[in-house]
């Protein structure tokens, strides 16, 4: 047989076997999955902490009404659909969601998932004496009622065009009122038993807890889907560090799944060689981001510096924005500083995917003539020292970023790649407690932005971008008669923006959410009032032999466990 | 009581000196340089000499503490030199030593009885009645109280402490016993009991001493013989009345001279021969004589020629230049001096 | 001696409370906030909520006090209670709760000793018996080529920290070779000789990293102290007696060289309850020292100062029985 016979061969059979998988894979059939947490869950019971380690392992167990899929979508999970205005699900006043819990949910137990559930989940996050992490996910909530067994009605106190915070996610799991009845208010930090071993609706139980160290879990009895999950058993270890963690997936084998892999990119590759499994990796709403000041911050300008009072000399060309857009290569600043946990971006607001803009892709390609060309028609000339001038005024930026190595890579780079289409740059670097302190009395901090390009990242929690794109109305830009608080960087103002801003608050339809906030982005991008760099992500390891991972920013990563399964 | 005990012969303890990174070796200290003396049986032999002249090695390197370099030592007709391992260790019973000092040579966690008793484990088939009844003897005969027989070595004065090295040395019967400055740690008022118990001792046990001090006054008392050292050489060795009222080497006359004597008148004229410079070290020995950069009466041939070490009149044996060349003058000298010191010193014998 | 340690016992009390006092001041000084590691998206005032749930609203004397009750009276009643099945009062009493895992301190503690046993105590074990044969030889052999392999080595050991010879081991014996797991398994549990086996595959690499550390530490002790003893005088006479070399070092000088090391030992015992917390880490032991390092990230504060009290009554305690065993071994101590 030739080699390319053999190789046909072998596909035929992995696709024999992934069909085979699918068609008859059995719950409990594929032994234990074994998967490590460099930081240790504390407990599983995500009201009680509001770490991330802890959300994500509880995630095993515990599940909400409807959660977030890998691209940011979201898909009802205890429930058979999204209330939504249209199917009636949320009043027309927005201030009232009606869910209704699918047939035959079952707690782990045996005992039927109800209304009364939910109701008892908002209790015991809301009161007060339970010093509740997720509180934020109840804002606005004046009431939950069970109308039925399997209908839940929450109430806000406003309208609410946006009312997926309680009970959808990972952060706003259901909690069994059987299981946690005696444990609310004061009581709460005092069951151990039950935050050690929550009882839940997911297709794993706990069957052991070590605090900080190792969490045992077997599949789920009363799981809804028969065939799941494949793994009869889970055993999820924590500690030690992101290196050695990696290390456990990629090239010693002894874990199939490696969260949070927040290593140098180019010892990832290394390890990865190995073969023993892939790194994977998932982005959320982070995003760095060179912002534009539109202000001049000359110090000549004493306390009106940095205002709206004085516009910057050349930045406010869009001309000169966009060169200095074309003149960046992403790529390389990806492959330098971020390997898989990184990729070009050229949207403020990159994710999820239906509010994601495509119309300003022309700046993912590296185009130093078109740079060029932009500027020549401009009318800035190359002056003999290298740096275009314009009626005397020299394209010459300052640019600032906190300290830290990899920020002070790519500053290196973006230096060399704005100097050769003639733009002289000079590179600062603050320590990150003072850059984002907000110390009224430093000169330094990225609010009062006394630089022309600022560098940072920023990102947004969930899936709904309405506060986000807010930071850059008119109102939000720092000055001194707020105290310089305020998101709008930039000090970009434009009425047309801010008519938006209003409009999507009162606008439930997500089809029409995503149309204005793509509106919004590109009006910025066009503006040149933030040229975006890498969209940021998390990076994890899977083994090769682990199928199924559909690795998610926007819930847990662990979300559709009970598809994992074994390959043959 | 003529028949030798012990022969040494040409005896030589060289101790190599490392040096550097590689601790390669530089040189050597002739601690003892060949040694030729005998011992007779039931005899006490005295050996001094000033502190770091060689008399410890000597002593250590004949009862084979050390590894001698060359040279032989026969004790009872066997060369210990020549002896190792189970040979040697069979040997040991024969020649015991009592050290300096009494509480550093005792090991601090064992008990007085097992210490004494230790040999008798190593080197007899007693049973553990017969040792305790060796140790009780061994500690009447030493005299220190039975009872104190499960006391630690901390627990006891230096001169006891000392009884208990004696007792313990005494435990296998030896014949040769090397006293290496066993007093000198000891109070004055202990010093005489340990030397009067070690001479009793003695005449007891028929025991041959090498005796080893510093204390001329105390050698004259003890010692049948007398040999003097000097950068590891022995520079004369005679009988004790001979050496003492006739001293030939200028070495041994300065010594003498320096020894106080009670009377005060006498003490206030006598002539001291104060010796000038120090000792060179035994690395780098002069070259002829080794007392030559010292000796009051140095004359060129001593700078050039090492003096051999020879019988002048009977059993005084010496090895200087001067006995050679001018026997006349040099005794006439040494005469002199001799009886200024001649009155004895001997607190140690009042009791 | 039976009075002294009762006297040294009794002024144990007012030290370790003062100690207590300085670390419960300290770690309230320190600006640490347990809810400082959560998401930025957690608002200031869940925060404020969820630090006032944790007691820290109560001023510093009131929490003081309430730690002293909880330490020194209740988790004692409730160990007592465990042991015994004795009933004291309603036997509903607060614990010293720790604000991560809002589970009682004390039994987070007694689920990771046997790991920190097992591995670090083992360490010492090993340490012991590797270092005091290469010790007495080295010191025996002064300058033999055995002595300077050891001197080189151990001189190695001193300098090279545990975090590299750790991530060396891994690389070599997980990675390459695969020989041993990487990752240690709290979980398992010794039933049969398959699963001793792997216990003992699991727990080679962390003790041996320890162990080298510490032999390398202890071998030195065991030679200069062997140095010292070969010098004196007792060895000599004990070698006059016409004693085997054998008999000579290991009767004679070794049980006198022993006295400094067996109280070092003694002394680095409260490390072992202390854990080792690089090692731990680096090989996922999870003992002690883990959650110790965990608490302090995470401005556990309970859980952070019941350890260090419990270090601190552990140290004081060996210290005292160092004391004691210096007294038993060495015959010229005498304590009264």
């Amino acid at each position: 047989m030739t080699r390319i016979g053999l190789l046909m061969g072998a596909t035929a059979l992995v696709a024999a076997g992934a069909a085979y998988a699918d068609g008859h894979s059995e719950r409990g059939s594929d032994g234990q999955l074994n998967i490590i947490y460099w930081q240790a869950p504390s407990l599983l019971n995500p009201y009680l902490s509001g770490g991330t380690k802890e959300l994500e392992a509880a995630s095993l167990v515990l599940e909400p009404l409807a959660r977030y899929d890998e691209t940011g979508t979201m898909v009802p999970w205890l429930v058979d659909e999204i209330p939504t205005v249209a199917n009636g699900g949320v009043s027309e006043d927005l201030t009232q969601i009606t869910w209704t819990i699918s047939e035959g949910i079952m707690w782990s137990d045996g005992t039927p998932l109800t209304a009364a559930d939910a109701v008892f989940t908002w209790q015991y996050c809301t009161d007060p004496a339970g010093g509740c992490a997720q509180l934020s996910n109840y804002n606005g909530v004046s009431n939950v009622e069970a109308v039925d067994d399997s209908t839940i009605r929450i109430t806000f106190d406003e309208p609410k065009p946006f009312p997926y915070g309680p009970f959808v996610g990972a952060q706003s799991p259901i909690l069994q009122q059987a299981q946690f009845a005696d444990c609310t208010g004061e009581a709460a930090p005092t069951c151990t038993e039950e935050n050690f071993a929550p009882i839940g609706t997911g297709p794993f139980i706990v069957t052991d807890f070590k605090a900080n160290d190792v969490a045992t879990f077997e599949a789920n009895e009363n799981y809804r889907v028969a065939s799941q999950p494949a793994f009869a058993t889970v055993n999820f270890k924590g500690g030690g560090d992101a290196a050695s963690a990696a290390r456990s997936v990629l090239e010693t084998g002894e874990f199939d799944y490696a969260w949070n892999l927040q290593v140098e990119p180019e010892i990832l590759t290394q390890m990865e060689a190995a073969g023993q499994g892939e790194v994977v990796s998932a982005f959320g709403t982070s995003v760095e981001r060179l912002m534009v000041n539109f202000t001049n911050p000359s110090a000549d300008l004493g306390d009106e510096r940095g205002t709206v009072a004085h516009p910057h000399p050349f930045l406010t060309d869009t001309a000169v924005t966009r060169a200095l857009s074309l003149a960046i290569e992403r790529n390389i600043l990806v492959e330098a500083g971020y390997g898989a946990a990184g990729r070009p971006t050229c949207n403020v607001l990159p994710a999820p995917e239906v509010y994601a803009s495509t119309n300003n892709d022309w700046c993912l390609e590296y185009n130093p003539d078109e740079a060029n060309r932009l500027l020549d028609e401009a009318g800035w000339e190359m002056g003999d020292d290298g740096v275009r001038v314009k009626d005397g005024v020299r394209l010459s930026v300052l640019y600032q970023t906190s300290t830290n190595s990899v920020r002070q890579g790519t500053q290196a780079l973006i230096k060399q790649m704005w100097e050769a289409i003639g733009v002289e740059t000079e590179l600062r670097n603050i320590d990150g407690s003072v850059f984002f302190g907000g110390d009224q009395s430093s000169p330094d901090t990225f609010q009062k932005f006394f630089a022309d390009i600022e560098m940072y990242t920023n990102n947004f929690d969930g899936t709904d971008p309405e506060a986000y794109m807010g930071n850059w109305a008119c109102s939000e830009i720092p000055s001194p008669d707020n105290l310089w608080l305020g998101n709008n960087m930039p000090r970009f103002c434009s009425e047309e923006y801010d008519a938006m801003v209003v409009e999507m608050s009162q606008t439930a339809a997500l089809e029409d959410r995503a149309a204005l906030a793509i509106a919004m982005n590109d009006m910025l991008m066009d503006a040149g009032a933030i040229i975006p760099l890498i969209h940021r992500g998390g990076v994890s390891a899977r083994a090769a032999s682990l199928e199924g991972v559909k690795m998610n920013e926007w819930d847990s990563e662990l979300w559709n466990i009970a598809e994992w399964s074994r390959a043959e | 009581m003529s028949d030798t005990l012990v022969e040494v012969r040409d005896l030589r303890m060289y101790f190599p000196i490392y040096k550097g990174v590689l601790r390669r070796k530089v040189g050597e200290v002739k601690a003892v340089d060949d040694l030729n003396f005998d011992i007779k049986a039931g005899e006490t032999l005295g050996l001094v000499g000033e502190s770091g002249c060689g008399k410890s090695t000597t002593g250590r390197a004949i009862l084979r503490l050390y590894d001698p370099t060359s040279g032989s030592v026969s004790i009872d007709g066997t060369d210990v030199v020549q002896l190792e391992g189970n040979d040697l260790r069979a040997q040991r019973p024969q020649m015991q030593m009592i050290f300096q000092d009494p509480q550093a040579c005792l090991n601090p966690r064992m008990k007085v009885a097992d210490i004494i008793a230790e040999p008798l484990r190593e080197h007899s088939d007693m049973s553990a009645e017969q040792r305790r009844e060796r140790v009780n003897e061994l500690m009447d005969a030493v005299g220190l109280a039975r009872r104190f027989a499960n006391r630690y070595p901390h627990e006891f004065s230096g001169g006891q402490r000392q009884r208990i090295g004696i007792a313990r040395a005494l435990a296998l019967n030896p014949k040769f016993i090397v006293c290496d400055e066993p007093i000198a740690a000891l109070d004055v008022s202990i010093q005489a009991q340990v030397v009067n118990l070690l001479e009793d001792l003695q005449k007891e046990l028929g025991l041959t001493y090498l005796f080893i001090s510093h204390d001329l006054s105390m050698v004259r008392h003890l010692a049948t013989r007398v040999a003097v050292m000097y950068l590891g050489k022995i520079v004369e060795l005679a009988p004790r009345a001979d050496l003492y009222n006739r001293p030939k080497h200028p070495y041994t006359q300065a010594l003498l001279s320096a020894v106080p004597t009670p009377d005060p008148t006498v003490e206030a004229t006598r002539k001291h021969i104060i010796l000038q410079g120090d000792v060179p070290s035994p690395a780098k020995p002069p070259k002829g004589c080794n007392f030559c950069t010292r000796c009051p009466a140095v004359m060129p041939i001593c700078k050039e020629v090492e003096p051999t070490f020879k019988e002048h009149g009977a059993g005084h044996f010496a090895a200087c230049h001067l006995l050679e060349q001018d026997q006349s003058e040099a005794g006439e000298l040494s005469q002199k001096q001799a009886e200024t010191a001649e009155t004895p010193s001997q607190q140690g014998e009042t009791t | 001696m039976f009075a002294f340690t009762i006297r040294r016992l009794l002024i144990s009390i007012p030290t370790l409370l003062a100690i207590s006092f300085i670390v419960f001041a300290i770690l309230d000084l320190a600006p640490s906030d347990p809810t400082g590691n959560l998401p930025l998206t957690i608002p200031p005032e869940v925060r404020q909520q969820i630090r006032d749930s944790l007691g820290l609203d109560e001023p510093f004397p009131v929490r003081y006090a309430l730690w002293l009750k909880q330490f020194f009276i209740n988790e004692p009643l409730n160990l007592i209670e465990g042991w015994t099945g004795w009933q004291f009062g309603d036997g509903d009493r607060l614990r010293v709760t720790s604000w991560a895992t809002r589970s009682p301190v004390v039994d987070l503690i007694i689920e990771r000793l046997p790991q920190t046993l097992w591995v670090v105590g083992m360490s010492q074990v090993v340490a012991v018996i590797i270092a005091v044969p290469i010790g007495v030889i080295s010191a025996y052999k002064q300058y033999s080529w055995f002595d300077q392999i050891g001197t080189f080595v151990s001189m190695v050991g001193f300098s090279i920290p545990t975090f590299f010879t750790g991530l060396v081991f891994i690389v070599f014996f997980s990675v390459q070779l695969q020989w041993f797991p990487s990752i240690y398994d709290t979980n398992h549990e010794v039933t049969d000789w398959d699963s001793f086996v792997f216990q003992i595959k699991q727990m080679i690499m962390p003790t041996m990293v320890l162990a080298l550390a510490t032999a390398a530490q202890l071998s030195r002790y065991m030679r200069a102290s062997m140095l010292d003893n070969l010098q004196q005088d007792y060895v000599r006479t004990a070698r006059s007696k016409g004693l085997t070399e054998r008999v000579v070092v290991t009767i004679h000088v070794l049980r006198n060289s022993m006295i400094p090391v067996v109280t070092v030992i003694a002394l680095n015992i409260p490390t072992i309850f202390g854990g080792a917390i690089i090692t731990e880490q680096i090989f996922r032991v999870n003992g002690i020292g883990q959650l110790l390092i965990i608490g302090i990230q995470g401005a556990d504060i309970p859980l952070v100062q019941t350890l260090t009290f419990i270090f601190a009554v552990l140290i004081v305690l060996f210290n005292l029985i160092a004391d004691v065993l210096y007294g038993i071994l060495d015959p010229r101590i005498r304590y009264e």
